[in-house]
């Protein structure tokens, strides 16, 4: 029995088709719960990422019906969507920085767009560089840094704004393994802090050892 | 998210994209600068026509047999009228020495002539403020009407044409200016589309972070305005350093003095750098209306 009172994510018979021979996924139930940390897998196109986009509403579901922290992602009008976005910071596979922007903007834009005084906004992005071990490198440009420190910066940006959720889209499949177990630390100390975490992989060892649920997402379905 | 915010977002991407910035203001500025130096012309001929037409005025002739008597009570009939700013009696003798002046050595044609033989007329100077060659016409009939009068004569034929002329003029004015409108909105358009598909990843990501629509467009507007206030301003910069230097050219040239060029109104002035502003912002809304769907 899937409830919205206890879960940040819910999920009621989704389904996502482009055409009618293309099906990404359909009749998905899920409930997720505050604070959870949860790994999302399957083979690639098995809907992972399309997933997590629809929970960031970059994308619509087909049929079924979606809440994110409350909120019914049908009736959010495209107004609404920043203010829901403010709500999750999104990590990508390829990192997604501004190579125009420094370090320091890069992490500073989020509390720029949600309008923080730019003291309090530098405090909080100086604070939350020396977390991920990037405080000397404020003013380097993401492609003068390595692809762990890339995605370092990345994962600064996505939570220094304190979002309750994050969703993390194949954010190790660039990384080797040494980058790849800094970065699931990084979550893991997120996660302890109290934000639910949703990390999609297809890599297999990543949760080979966790007590952590894994959704397991394969030819359109969910097998737990 | 505040002005500030918004305003130094705008400065930044404003260097940052110089190049694309500079090509759209000499955009803006050369339509502008065209369509000006029309309205300019266009001003100029107006204000001629209006002046010439002025300074022609009337000339009311009296029938010869007007007693003397009649003169003073028709004068004063005259000076009455609103659109009339100034009356001059002109006698039969007064016009026969006029004739002998303006004949100079040939005068002498007019030897054993009467010099009563021209008809006394008035000449009468209209109010240059309440000049409107419609009423002038109206007026004319209206004096013709009377008893002691001839003819009543005025240059109409050559106000017609003048008339003709500047409403020509006022018409390729407005064609003109329709289709730099045009011109200029199409371009300032596209290349504000090429700097959004430009920057395209750019506004993505920060749409992703939770920028709502006026974070990501109001700086695009910011430089759109500041673009169409530069370009503009420019442009009737160089229009009125133009109308400077034929204003110094006039007043060396014996031929040009009292043409009295004028400058475009400054209510056309400011008219036309709101629409050049204008046009900026509304071709950037436009432009960015794709880029701003989720």
């Amino acid at each position: 029995m899937i409830s919205i009172e206890s879960s940040i994510i819910l999920l009621k018979d989704v389904s996502k088709k482009y055409s009618t021979d293309n099906v990404v996924f359909s009749g998905i139930d899920l409930e997720i719960e505050k604070g959870e940390f949860v790994f999302l897998t399957g083979p690639s196109g098995a809907g992972k990422s399309t997933m997590l986009r629809i929970l960031f509403c970059a994308e619509r579901p087909t049929s079924g019906e979606v809440w994110v922290d409350g909120v019914t992602l049908s009736s959010l009008s495209n107004a609404q969507v920043p203010y829901l976005r403010r709500k999750i910071g999104v990590i990508f596979q390829d990192f997604k920085l501004l190579s125009n922007y420094t370090i320091f903007d890069n992490v500073a834009l989020s509390l720029e767009v949600i309008g923080l005084g730019k003291k309090q906004a530098e405090q909080r992005v100086m604070q939350m560089l020396e977390g991920v071990g990037l405080a000397g490198k404020t003013s380097h440009y993401p492609l003068q840094l390595s692809g762990g420190e890339q995605q370092r910066v990345a994962i600064a940006r996505a939570v220094v704004n304190r979002p309750s959720i994050i969703l993390a889209d194949e954010p190790t499949g660039n990384l080797d393994l040494q980058r790849t177990e800094e970065v699931i630390m990084l979550m893991e100390e997120l996660n302890a802090r109290g934000a639910t975490i949703i990390f999609a992989t297809h890599d297999d060892r990543l949760f080979e050892n966790t007590h952590r649920r894994v959704i397991r997402l394969f030819n359109g379905r969910i097998r737990i | 998210m505040t002005l500030a915010i918004l305003c130094r977002r705008a400065f930044s991407d404003l260097r940052q994209n110089f190049c694309a910035q500079l090509i759209t203001t000499m955009v803006v500025s050369l339509s502008i600068l065209i369509f000006a130096f029309f309205t300019l012309l266009y001003f100029n001929l107006q204000h001629f026509v209006d002046r010439f037409g002025a300074e022609l005025g009337l000339v009311v002739f009296l029938s010869e047999d007007t007693p003397k008597d009649r003169i003073p009570s028709l004068y004063q009939k005259l000076t009455g009228l609103s659109e009339v700013e100034k009356v001059t009696y002109i006698s039969s003798e007064e016009a026969f020495g006029r004739l002998e002046k303006f004949l100079k050595d040939e005068k002498e044609v007019l030897e054993g002539v009467d010099p009563r033989f021209l008809p006394p007329s008035f000449e009468i100077q209209v109010n240059r403020a309440m000049f409107q060659l419609k009423r002038i016409k109206q007026l004319a009939g209206e004096i013709n009407k009377w008893p002691e009068v001839s003819k009543v004569q005025f240059g109409q034929e050559w106000i017609d044409r003048l008339y003709i002329f500047s409403g020509l003029v006022r018409t390729i004015v407005a064609i003109t200016g329709l289709l730099l409108l045009f011109t200029a909105a199409f371009v300032v358009t596209n290349t504000i589309k090429l700097t959004v598909y430009a920057r395209q990843e750019e506004l993505k990501i920060i749409r992703l972070v939770g920028a709502t629509n006026i974070f990501i467009q109001g700086p695009f507007l910011v430089e759109a305005f500041l673009q169409g206030l530069m370009g503009s301003s420019l442009a009737l910069g160089v229009v009125f350093a133009c109308f400077r230097f034929f204003q110094g050219i006039e007043a060396k040239s014996e031929l040009l003095r009292g043409v009295n060029i004028c400058f475009i109104p400054w209510q056309y002035t400011v008219a036309i750098i709101a629409s050049s502003v204008l046009l900026c912002v509304l071709g950037t809304a436009l432009a960015m209306r794709r880029s701003l769907r989720l």
